[in-house]
């Protein structure tokens, strides 16, 4: 079978044609895949879902250098005193530990994952899906209620560009918590695709902190499936990146299933933070509360897409979608853009979005009590972002992420 | 302590003048009442005194301890011992009651270049003083004036200023919206804290709150001026014959 190859390759797509002909024998899926990218391209602004937030042109001109990053080089990760048991994802490279998973943990690597019916048609999807080798299999027994986190670092390092899945299965009855890390100064192109199933009346936590370099280019997307009376809990926040999209897209398919999305963007510089999330409520009785809060300054840039479907059979959906920005900058921009299609008659889904600047008044106060102008700020910034952590049970792990807002704004 | 000298306070994109040529001096030891109809500039002055920066002064000095604090900061301003009470407080979401008060006294020792208080040494104090403007521990750990009624805001300032123990505070109708047993507490909190080296401010639309505060003077702001000045004694007249004399005057 012969691979289709891009018409006037960019640098970039004559970089991908290389990589991906030099791949051990890519099997037929992956090379099907390859030909579908070659043909349609990377997402472009012209195209729906994709206006803000512009792939193919941030990577044009872009040539993946080859993988240098050493195993050896991992500095402890900021999550060590949650004591989670630590796997990673290293320039694309999956690396499990020795040492034996948590008790009702299985932990392996697989080929790659056949791609779900939710993201099948999904450009970015569809190249992580050519070119991705491996996928890192995370698999919780039925009724394993692990107390440990299990942590998935995914590094970026050198200019590579790089591909990893993975795969976290919670079987019925279980709880479980996964931390992933997107972090190191590498300035490539990172892309990650991960599905999520929560079996019934499972719990399953997932916290995701995104501090990569300036330089980088990231695009992870998760694919679930949520069962009935199952609890899925996600908070992600992102301070990093050149041009970041974390994309979240969850079939509902059980009843009385209870979701809540938390997430943040703290965007400076020229950085370009986007979260994107797709829920399809498929069953009744289900609930969704969903937050995101972004902080934009400098020339930084948040974008929030959210999008609501209740199919008909999803009577008594209960779905709320809040989007809140604030910009302290001329320069910088929030751009949202919530959507709700419902089916179903007996329904509640409401969303609201607001974007404004720190207010002036509640500033005067706290410096009229004392505080510096710099503080003062600082403590109202850290205060409208604070309740998108609410949700992260573990104070240990919830304490990172309070201290990453904090470095970001200058107070750590 | 608090000198006052011909001030001239502007507001808005088309500078409309408010205060007109206002003098005034309190000093240590004293406590004096502003009075004055709607719209005499009674909020203006006190917002132009803590340094909000929406308040454009255009003339005139305040003397506060011998310097003039109207180039400083407005956190220079606290840290000089300067506090306002606000007329209409301010809701925090996200931001916890204890932490903020914290915050806020170590960082006026922080600036006078004083220790910052112990944890223990807070506590202590902040439930001490909660007991008396009479808000519950509960209230304490809730985040910053979230979800708290008009009288409980009030309260909630008349703590701060026993916590920092201001030199001079301002309070811009501190007793507007409150019932008699809190308009005692307010009397009581400024009672425990009068003293020689300490003066006060106090705005108000009613004569009540001053049967609680005895004030050394009274003063009657009119179109952005003192037009008068006397005893308690000023305050009843007001409250008998109204502010229509001093309208017209102006």
């Amino acid at each position: 079978m012969s691979t289709m190859v891009f018409l006037n390759p960019t640098a970039m797509e004559a970089g991908l044609e290389a990589a991906f002909a030099a791949l051990d024998a890519p099997s037929d899926a992956a090379r099907a895949a390859f030909a579908r990218v070659a043909k349609r391209g990377l997402p472009t602004r012209r195209e729906e879902g994709w206006r803000w937030s512009d792939f193919s042109a941030a990577l044009r001109q872009r040539e993946p250098k080859p993988v240098a990053t050493p195993e050896d080089a991992l500095d402890a990760s900021p999550f060590v005193d949650a004591a989670p048991f630590e796997c990673s994802i290293i320039d694309g490279r999956i690396v499990t530990p020795e040492a034996a998973a948590p008790d009702g943990v299985d932990i392996s690597v697989s080929a790659p994952l056949a791609p779900r019916e939710a993201s099948a048609d999904h450009p970015m999807a569809t190249l992580n899906g050519a070119m991705a080798q491996r996928a890192l299999q995370i698999s919780v027994a039925d009724g394993a209620h692990v107390a440990r986190p299990i942590l998935i670092r995914h590094i970026a390092g050198g200019e590579a560009f790089s591909f990893a899945q993975s795969n976290i299965v919670v079987g019925a009855g279980a709880k479980a918590t996964i931390i992933e890390t997107y972090e190191g100064e590498g300035a490539g192109f990172y892309s990650h695709l991960n599905h999520v199933s929560v079996a019934e009346q499972a719990a399953l936590s997932r916290v995701s902190l995104q501090t990569i370099g300036d330089d980088a280019v990231l695009h992870q997307q998760s694919v679930g499936d949520i069962a009935a009376g199952a609890q899925f809990r996600q908070t992600g926040l992102a301070t990093g990146a050149r041009l970041s999209r974390a994309e979240t897209m969850l079939d509902i398919v059980g009843e009385d299933a209870d979701v809540m999305i938390d997430s943040a963007s703290l965007a400076e510089g020229n950085r370009h933070q986007d979260f994107t999330t797709h829920m399809r409520f498929k069953a009744r009785g289900c609930s969704v509360r969903q937050r995101h809060k972004s902080v934009s300054r400098g020339r930084g840039r948040s974008i929030f897409q959210g999008k609501f479907e209740v199919a008909r059979p999803a009577q008594k959906t209960d779905a709320q979608m809040a989007a809140n920005a604030l910009l302290l900058s001329d320069g910088a921009e929030a751009n949202h853009k919530p959507e709700l299609e419902i089916y179903a008659d007996d329904v509640e889904c409401a969303h609201g979005s607001t974007c404004g600047a720190l207010d002036e008044e509640a500033l005067f106060y706290l410096r009229q009590r004392g505080l510096k102008e710099e503080a003062a700020r600082a403590l109202l910034i850290d205060a409208f972002l604070s309740e998108v952590f609410d949700n992260i049970d573990d104070e240990t792990v919830r304490g990172v992420f309070r201290a990453g807002v904090a470095r970001w704004l200058g107070t750590l | 302590m608090l000198t006052i000298e011909n001030l001239h306070v502007a507001v808005g994109e088309d500078a409309t003048p408010i205060i007109k040529g206002l003098t005034l001096d309190v000093p240590a030891g004293e406590v004096h009442a502003i009075m004055g109809p709607n719209g005499s500039g009674k909020s203006t002055l006190s917002y132009s005194l803590a340094g909000n920066d929406a308040y454009d002064v255009t003339d005139g000095s305040a003397l506060f301890g011998g310097d003039d604090i109207l180039d400083l900061e407005p956190d220079e301003r606290a840290a000089k011992g300067l506090f306002l009470s606000f007329q209409h407080p301010m809701e925090i979401p996200g931001v916890q009651t204890m932490t903020f008060i914290r915050t806020a006294m170590n960082a006026q020792r922080a600036a006078r270049g004083e220790e910052e208080i112990s944890a223990g040494d807070f506590l202590r104090l902040v439930r001490e003083k909660a007991k008396l403007v009479g808000l519950s521990e509960e209230k304490l750990k809730r985040p910053f004036n979230v979800g708290f009624s008009g009288g409980e805001k009030k309260r909630m300032e008349m703590l701060q200023m026993a916590m920092l123990e201001p030199r001079f505070a301002i309070m811009d109708e501190t007793d507007s919206g409150l019932d008699i047993d809190a308009l005692k507490m307010v009397g009581d909190v400024v009672n425990a804290l009068r003293g020689a080296e300490r003066g006060f401010l106090v705005i108000t639309h009613y004569q009540r709150l001053l049967d609680y505060l005895k004030p050394d003077a009274v003063h009657v702001l009119a179109d952005g001026r003192i037009v008068k000045s006397g005893g308690p004694e000023l305050a009843r007249d007001l409250e008998a014959s109204g502010y229509e004399q001093f309208i017209e005057a102006a």
